[in-house]
């Protein structure tokens, strides 16, 4: 069979339970202050995020939320505060944007997924354990991506590859997950299945999931409640949608329009209203 | 009348001469050509250039130290230091110094250039032996290189054999591979740490100029046929011994300096490549 002839799987795992209620706390910052060089960024923030919670991170470009997101990932220390996770040993996990992995890779969706696998000095053993080629195959087949995984991932659309990323993420079997613009160049509808994908994961799996968005209405839609970060106002403002849009520093940077149309209350999910 | 030897003749009769030279080529240009994988990869075609003109500086500097200082410094630990030292500055992460990697990368390379030139000026009597470094003239190789090479390989390909699945995760998805707590310093450290030894120890025994051609050209011979990325690394090996062994034996027969001949096979190889994979692109779509 020619690669171009893959056929795309019909039946996956992205059903939004229709009730849910956010879990124990996954993360917590307690007046986290970030910045470099010990400069603050931003006011000390304060905020939790839970098991089953879907999180969107919303901000003009310098806004702070790649510092915020790398202080998360423990790349940046803090400039004061604390972080505090449930556990010590709670796995956390990382997907890039779908341009973060070189085109010139010469590398196979499945063995991409299968990086999800690694963890620790987990690689000091050579070859990988059936229980992790396993893991690897079912992460694929939950994701939608079992057809593509023989493909490379180059040659993959934008669609398939964030399955691809999708299925390493599901692999690491992480409890917080944090997504640096999962659907940038992707069209309406890719957007639209991969936020439903997430949502499924926080709620069925009981995942924390972050997620840095441009797209204000696709935040709304589709998160339990939204972090927007503001440099130039000092500005860390947690909350639904409503809350969010209306608030002063939101309507200076982005005006009222979101705010008349945002709706109230927190996300149910999109099969739920 | 007797007929003159053929030079097949005189080379299997001399075979004891050339058996280390070939030896060393063999594995240099394989362990090299395994490493230009994550060269390219990375976009770090030019450390190689730069880690292979530092090894030079660090003979030069071995030879001024023997004749001038009267220290007696082996010619391979002065290209090895440099070399490692050259890599340790291009693992500085150049925002830190408001830079760019280019920059560092200049810097490194004009340096070491210019302070070769004028090392070299103060130790006319081994002046051929840097230029044999430079540009590679790896005739003959001594029991002592060829050692040098094949232990500073063998490590070299045990550890990347044994790290494989750690540092191809750490290369070419560092953030990713950071938030799953691999030790992402040391496996990236013990990757620039692997091509600082190797391009040092074999720019001694065959000159910089084939070293900088088995650590570029032999993944860019790979990498034309779209392989799996385990297939991929076997082929930049592959591409990499052809490329020492064919060039030297290309140099005998036909009389042209080692480096050279080295060099222009690799070279070779990736045009070879590039019609495979024209022939493979009109076989696909003939299906």
């Amino acid at each position: 069979m020619k690669t171009g002839d893959v056929q795309e799987p019909q039946a996956f795992e992205h059903e939004v339970p229709p009730t849910f209620t956010p879990g124990e706390p996954l993360l917590t910052c307690e007046k986290l202050v970030i910045g470099y060089n010990d400069k603050p960024m931003l006011p000390p923030i304060d905020m939790v995020i839970r098991r089953g919670q879907f999180v969107a991170v919303v901000g003009r470009n310098g806004s702070g939320k790649s510092t915020w997101f790398k202080t998360l990932l423990g790349m940046i220390q803090p400039v004061s505060g604390s972080i505090t996770r449930a556990s010590p040993d709670m796995r956390s996990a990382y997907v890039p944007q779908t341009s973060a992995i070189d085109s010139l890779l010469p590398i196979r969706a499945r063995e991409l997924a299968s990086w999800g696998r690694l963890r620790g000095w987990s690689f000091l053993w050579p070859f990988s354990r059936k229980v992790d080629r396993d893991a690897v195959e079912k992460a694929l087949e939950t994701s939608g991506a079992r057809a593509i995984a023989p493909r490379p991932y180059r040659e993959l659309s934008e669609g398939q590859k964030q399955r691809t990323l999708l299925a390493r993420l599901i692999a690491t079997e992480a409890d917080l997950v944090l997504l640096d613009e999962p659907t940038a160049a992707m069209d309406a509808v890719a957007e639209r299945e991969t936020m439903q994908r997430l949502c499924a994961l926080a709620r069925k799996r009981g995942l924390g999931v972050v997620v840095v968005v441009h797209d204000l209405e696709v935040a709304a839609e589709h998160a339990d409640i939204l972090f927007f970060v503001d440099r130039e106002t000092s500005a860390f403002v947690v909350g639904d949608a409503k809350t969010v849009f209306c608030h002063p520093a939101f309507r200076r940077q982005y005006g009222d329009e979101y705010c008349h149309k945002a709706p109230e209350g927190p996300h149910r999910g999109p099969d739920a209203r | 009348m007797l007929a003159e030897p053929s030079k097949w003749d005189e080379f299997l009769a001399g075979f004891e001469l050339f058996r280390d030279p070939l030896l060393c080529a063999l594995i240099a240009g394989g362990v090299l050509g395994f490493l230009s994988v994550y060269v390219v990869l990375r976009r770090m075609v030019f450390v190689s250039a730069a880690v292979a003109q530092s090894a030079g500086l660090g003979v030069a500097l071995a030879f001024y130290a023997s004749i001038h200082l009267g220290m007696h410094v082996e010619p391979v630990v002065g290209a090895t230091l440099m070399a490692l030292a050259a890599t340790l500055l291009l693992m500085t992460e150049p925002t830190k110094l408001r830079l760019t990697r280019e920059s560092l990368l200049g810097l490194a390379y004009a340096l070491a250039g210019g302070a070769a030139v004028l090392v070299g000026d103060r130790i006319a009597q081994e002046a051929h032996d840097i230029q044999g470094i430079l540009f590679g003239t790896a005739v003959l190789v001594t029991p002592e290189q060829l050692h040098t090479v094949a232990i500073a390989g063998a490590v070299v390909m045990v550890l990347h054999l044994w790290w494989y699945r750690g540092i191809t995760f750490a290369s070419f998805d560092r953030i990713g591979a950071l938030v799953q707590g691999l030790p992402v310093r040391l496996l990236d450290g013990a990757l620039m740490v692997s091509i600082g030894v190797m391009v040092g120890v074999c720019a001694r025994a065959l000159g910089a100029l084939p070293v900088f051609a088995f650590s570029t050209l032999s993944a860019i011979a790979a990498l034309m046929l779209e392989l799996r990325l385990p297939w991929t690394f076997f082929v930049a090996t592959l591409a990499g011994a052809i490329s020492g062994v064919g060039g030297y034996l290309f140099a005998y027969f036909f009389d042209f300096p080692v480096g050279g001949s080295q060099t222009v096979l690799a070279g070779v190889l990736v045009a070879v490549a590039m019609g495979l994979r024209s022939l493979m692109g009109l076989f696909q779509r003939a299906r």
